[in-house]
């Protein structure tokens, strides 16, 4: 519908929020690009909703700045905000049809009657909800509730659309339905959307860029790829995805993690000889056969082995206290007595780049 | 089949206590409204059908007029209560804090407080004030005792209207008031109906509060009822009594099955927010 203007769609200016002394929103710095799908990425209680809130202006800043479209709104009121939310628990109104549920905002701006039939039937057609323009929210299913509640706040076009984790109330399959069908929808429109979630393989899987966000700072920013693949704190490694954390110290290139276990990170120069720093591996990109020359190896002895269809986990310990979890393929040429057992010696092996320093 | 079997196992005792507590309940009710279409002036033997003592209350002027009286305060306290009841509970649910629940406290007093004690009140600050007592007195003091109903019932309803759906308003364009007109007070017009009717009901049949703060004339129907019982019982007084009866309960009935009524079928609201219907 409206092209994809340049330009930052919210822009947050060391916004902060206290709650009886209780700092929930720390001095946020963000840029969220015109038609992006931005993911806003953290554990329960770590200020998403509250962030949110004071973008649509619920909630005033006890420091800082909203900026919506380059203008700053931080002391606009809600209802003059060019921005729009899609609420967790959907805040549908129930005395009101489907039809004139997503008419209300449109309504509201004094669009003539005819258009806004027009566009809302365009809507509902968008979110496949035009066999129930008549109905109550409350003759609705959960999934058709939440596409209302989309659909309602989307027809204004709002310069950003903000969703407070709208698919947490969904059961896992339509989750994965809807996630697909948001990310189509956002593609659709090339509205800019700041969505929240505390589930990081929908952050991961819909997002264009995803900021972790932890006791009200955010950790790390970056494409899915890059959070994952180079996690910048302890934090971000362990809320994304699992990972093999081992503290050690840096010197020369390697971190010494055991005595006998040192762990090459080239490419890392923002340590000195003797910091303090943890190294982080994914448990997929450790090998225990076909080794490269690059891989850098090391002995070990298996702990558990435990079946998960696609993938076989193995727990093993490298040296005193160190034990690595290791996530192999199960791959068609693979037998079930192939498998290793507790007990079993091996080798496993993994390429230098994929050890991460974290600090 | 099944059912009278069911009946039939139910122990005895438990249905005689339930007929007799009952009979208890209903049975002078029963013998006013059944004299009150009595063809003699007796109050003890029923001697032939007749609605002669309704004609004669819609000849009776005073009674009449009476009638009107107690209408008018019932109409008046209803509409005023809901008015000042709901802002009441506004505040006691959207602004908390200790005071807060303090004054919600205050508030329920009216309802354990004996009607008598809130009589004699009335009266006592009215006259200390220097009011002519009459039927705007009357209209005072039932206001203020019925505030607490209207303010219990839908702060009940706003208690668990969630404050997601005002913003959410606020969000896609309206003004807070708006947002007050178009979506908060659609959810309580149940709630505002059921506590209407029960005010006026309650209101309308009043007599111990109309007693105390009412001057000469008009009078309220149930003090009118009152005084002319001294001068003895006219089955006109049985008519009039069925009549109100059969208006309180009505409106009660109505009040409890309103709300019921707007969950199972919504549409029926629309006769109610037209305004936001094109
Ligand atoms: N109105 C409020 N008053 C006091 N504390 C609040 C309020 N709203 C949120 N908080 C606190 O702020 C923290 C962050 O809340 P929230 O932003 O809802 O987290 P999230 O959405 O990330 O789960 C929580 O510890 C919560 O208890
Ligand atoms: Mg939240």
């Amino acid at each position: 519908m409206t092209p994809p203007t340049t330009g930052h769609a919210v822009s947050l200016r060391g916004l902060t929020k206290v709650f009886g002394g209780q700092t929930v929103v720390d001095a946020l710095d963000l840029d969220v690009d015109s038609g992006e799908f931005f993911s806003l990425l953290g554990p329960s209680g770590c200020g998403k909703t509250t962030t949110l809130r004071m973008i649509a202006g619920f909630s005033d800043p006890t420091a800082g700045q909203v900026l919506v479209g380059g203008e700053d709104v931080t002391s606009t009121p809600p209802h003059r905000r060019d921005v729009n939310t899609v609420f967790q628990s959907y805040a549908l109104f129930e005395h009101l049809d489907v039809r004139r549920n997503v008419g209300f905002g449109l309504r509201r701006k004094g669009i003539d009657k005819g258009e806004i039939d027009q566009r809302v039937g365009e809507m509902l057609e968008l979110v496949e909800l035009g066999d129930r323009v008549r109905d109550r929210p409350a003759q609705l299913s959960g999934g058709q509730r939440q596409r209302v509640a989309l659909a309602r706040a989307l027809i204004n076009r709002p310069k950003v659309l903000l969703l407070d984790e709208p698919l947490a109330a969904l059961d896992l399959k339509l989750r994965h339905a809807m996630q697909a069908e948001l990310k189509s929808i956002q593609r659709e429109v090339g509205i800019t959307f700041l969505f929240v979630t505390h589930d990081q393989d929908e952050a991961l899987s819909m997002s264009d860029r995803v900021a972790i966000m932890n006791g009200g700072v955010i950790e790390q920013c970056g494409t899915p790829e890059d959070v994952y693949e180079n996690p910048t704190s302890v934090f971000a490694a362990g809320f994304i995805g699992t990972s093999n954390l081992m503290p050690g110290v840096y010197a020369s290139g390697t971190v010494a993690v055991t005595s006998d276990l040192r762990i090459p990170v080239p490419g890392h120069t923002t340590s000195v000889d003797g910091d303090q720093v943890s190294v982080a591996i994914r448990p997929e990109k450790i090998w225990m056969s076909d080794f490269t020359p690059a891989m850098v190896q090391t002995p070990g002895t298996i702990v558990s082995t435990s079946y998960h269809g696609a993938t076989t986990q193995y727990l093993v310990s490298v040296g005193t206290g160190i034990t690595l979890t290791v996530l192999e393929q199960n791959l068609p040429r693979m037998r079930a007595d192939d498998r290793w057992n507790a007990g079993d010696r091996v080798e496993i092996g993994w390429l230098p780049e994929h050890a991460v320093v974290l600090r | 089949m099944a059912r009278a079997k069911k009946l039939e196992r139910k122990p005895l005792v438990a249905v005689v206590v339930t007929v007799l507590f009952f009979a208890w309940l209903y049975v002078p009710i029963f013998a006013v409204a059944l004299f009150s279409f009595n063809d003699k002036k007796s109050l003890s033997a029923f001697s032939g059908f007749s609605t002669r003592w309704y004609v004669d209350f819609f000849h009776n002027e005073a009674l009449l007029e009476s009638l009107r009286a107690s209408l008018l305060i019932a109409l008046v306290s209803a509409v005023g209560s809901l008015v000042l009841g709901t802002m009441l509970a506004f505040g006691l649910e959207r602004v908390r804090s200790r005071r807060g629940r303090v004054v919600g406290a205050i508030t329920l007093l009216p309802l354990v407080t004996p009607e008598i004690v809130t009589g004699v009140a009335a009266l006592l600050v009215f006259t200390g004030a220097g009011l002519k007592l009459g039927l705007d007195t009357v209209i005072l003091a039932e206001i203020t005792f019925s505030i607490a109903y209207v303010t219990v019932i839908v702060r009940g309803r706003l208690a668990s209207f969630p404050l997601e759906v005002e913003e959410a308003a606020r969000d896609l364009g309206c003004t807070p008031w708006q947002s007050l007109r178009l979506v908060t007070l659609p959810a309580l017009v149940p709630a505002l109906i059921a506590s209407g009717l029960l005010v006026f009901a309650l209101v309308f049949d009043d007599f111990v509060l109309a007693f105390f703060t009412t001057g000469v004339d008009p009078q309220p129907l149930p003090v009118r009822i009152y005084s002319s019982i001294r001068f003895g019982v006219s089955p006109a007084i049985n008519a009039v009594g069925t009549l109100m009866l059969l208006v309180s309960a009505l409106l009660i009935v109505a009040a409890l099955m309103l709300p019921r009524l707007f969950k199972s079928r919504s549409s029926s609201l629309d006769l109610i927010t037209g305004g936001e219907r094109r």
